[in-house]
């Protein structure tokens, strides 16, 4: 198995900001941990963007994440609620944690860090042992858009722009990509820039890292070998069928 | 769109315009050889590797789905003087007496197992036919993500070749649609002759010269371009 590098991956301190925007999957995940009845545990939970709102809504909710400056962020955040989550900082693909769980998640294509079969498979088996009889994995993975398939690499395009959240000022966000199409792998390169208050370019922030995308045959591949015998896949949070290659692949993975 | 005729059911037809395909017959013959043994070829279809391995003094037995298919390589073969042994068996479960060094599935015809299952059954199949330590090899063209971007439902020329009786040019087109995210591809398949001032001729009392044809919902039929070669494309293009 290769390494996973974090090295380069986001400033802790800038994630939360660079993905203010992104709220649709938070809903979902803190309704599956209600639903669950029972402990949950969230795989690279980085900040707390999902896990914080979970423990808020009453949800007895582990997490586990490689990055140990993602981990520091989450606790502050935790600390200034009143909250003392249990979280461990441990690899996906071999961890272990003291006791069983309802739900396992993995969102916001957290399993795409993992980059080669052979770390898919232990990713998942570990994630198994780690639920009860009958309890579920939980993660969701974009499924490879053929449009953004065939674009050239190293093309800077602008990905989206939203307002900060603090100060209302517009962050913009940009990304150069490089397709490993054989292997399956992208690489990424985005510069997060901030403006300031007169118009003019304020702090920018530049992080790299790489995700392995993933079929829906081959997925359902690599279940199976994890010893999943049941399992199901949305085309999106709203649970409607997964059918255009543009959809996200929200899957559910039970141990019978 | 199912009551199209199959192209398998027009071997002729699939002679014609793909048969002169010979790239890839030096890699089965080595590959053959490096086996030293036995070798079996899954969906063998009019036998245009396996003659070739059979001319080439190499023990080759043969399975393909389509009757009609088998009877054109038996009859080729008849023709060459040789015999042949290929059963008529789905590659997803078939039962051969023997066991073999090198099991072939060449020419793309992997891809007609349609879905994970098919292709877990297929490739089971395939190794319990294996000798210890013999290998089981499969040609598939690689999908570029080009392919996948394609226009949806145009008639593409894929092979021209000349009627080798009466010289005048046989198109082979096909017609593809696609589900990116079941990695299916749906091909029409339709094979014509064009007579000397260039329109096209439709059937002859011969032999008919165009054939629609479809695969339920699938990958299939025989479109084997020529300038890409591959009996289905699901695997996308391929430079040749």
């Amino acid at each position: 198995m290769g390494t996973i590098d974090i090295q380069q991956y986001i400033d802790p301190e800038v994630y939360d900001l660079a993905y203010s925007w992104l709220t649709e999957d938070i809903t979902f995940y803190v309704e599956r941990a209600k639903q669950a009845g029972g402990p949950v545990l969230e795989v690279g939970c980085g900040t707390g963007r999902v896990l914080i709102p979970t423990l808020q809504a009453g949800g007895d909710i582990d997490g586990l994440d490689l990055h140990p400056g993602m981990l520091e962020v989450l606790r502050r955040k935790a600390a200034a609620l009143g909250l003392t989550p249990r979280l461990v900082n441990a690899d996906m693909r071999d961890f272990t944690m003291p006791r069983r769980y309802r739900l396992v998640t993995i969102p916001f294509r957290g399993f795409m860090h993992v980059l080669d079969t052979e770390g898919q498979l232990h990713t998942l088996r570990c994630c198994r042992e780690h639920l009860e009889s009958g309890g579920a994995l939980v993660l969701n993975l974009f499924h490879p858009s053929f449009d953004r398939l065939v674009e050239p690499d190293g093309e800077e395009r602008q990905e989206r722009e939203f307002a900060h959240p603090e100060t209302g000022l517009p962050v913009g966000v940009y990304a150069r990509r490089w397709l490993d199409r054989v292997n399956q792998i992208l690489r990424a390169e985005m510069e997060i820039r901030e403006s300031d208050p007169r118009g003019y370019a304020g702090p920018s922030h530049t992080h790299r890292f790489a995700l392995r995308w993933t079929y829906k045959a081959e997925m359902e591949l690599l279940l199976q070998s994890a010893g999943f015998t049941r399992f199901e896949v949305a085309g999106g949070f709203d649970d409607r069928p997964l059918e255009r290659d543009t959809d996200e692949m929200v899957w559910t993975a039970w141990r019978d | 769109m199912t009551a199209l005729p199959s192209p398998y059911d027009a071997p002729e037809l699939y002679d014609l315009v793909l048969s002169h395909f010979d790239d890839d017959l030096r890699f089965w013959f080595e590959e053959a050889r490096r086996g030293g043994g036995p070798v079996l070829d899954v969906a063998c279809g009019t036998g245009r590797v396996m003659l070739s391995l059979l001319d080439h003094g190499v023990d080759v037995d043969g399975v393909d789905l389509s009757g009609p298919m088998l009877e054109r390589l038996r009859a080729k073969a008849t023709s060459k003087g040789m015999a042949v042994r290929a059963a008529l068996a789905d590659m997803r479960d078939f039962t051969m007496p023997r066991r073999y060094a090198r099991v072939f599935i060449t020419f793309n015809g992997f891809a007609h197992c349609e879905t994970v299952e098919d292709q877990l059954r297929c490739l089971r199949c395939c190794r319990e036919h294996l000798e210890p330590g013999g290998a089981l090899v499969v040609h598939m063209s690689y999908p570029a993500a080009s392919y996948w971007v394609e226009p949806e439902s145009e008639r593409v020329l894929e092979a021209e070749v000349a009627h080798p009786a009466s010289g005048h040019p046989v198109r082979m087109y096909d017609t593809r649609t696609k589900d990116p995210v079941a990695q299916r591809q749906h091909s029409i398949v339709e094979i014509e002759e064009l007579d000397g001032a260039g329109a096209s001729r439709g059937p002859t009392a011969s032999r008919p010269t165009s054939a629609g044809c479809t695969a339920s919902n699938s990958s299939c039929c025989c479109a084997a371009p020529a300038s890409r070669a591959g009996r289905s494309r699901p695997a996308g293009s391929r430079s040749r």
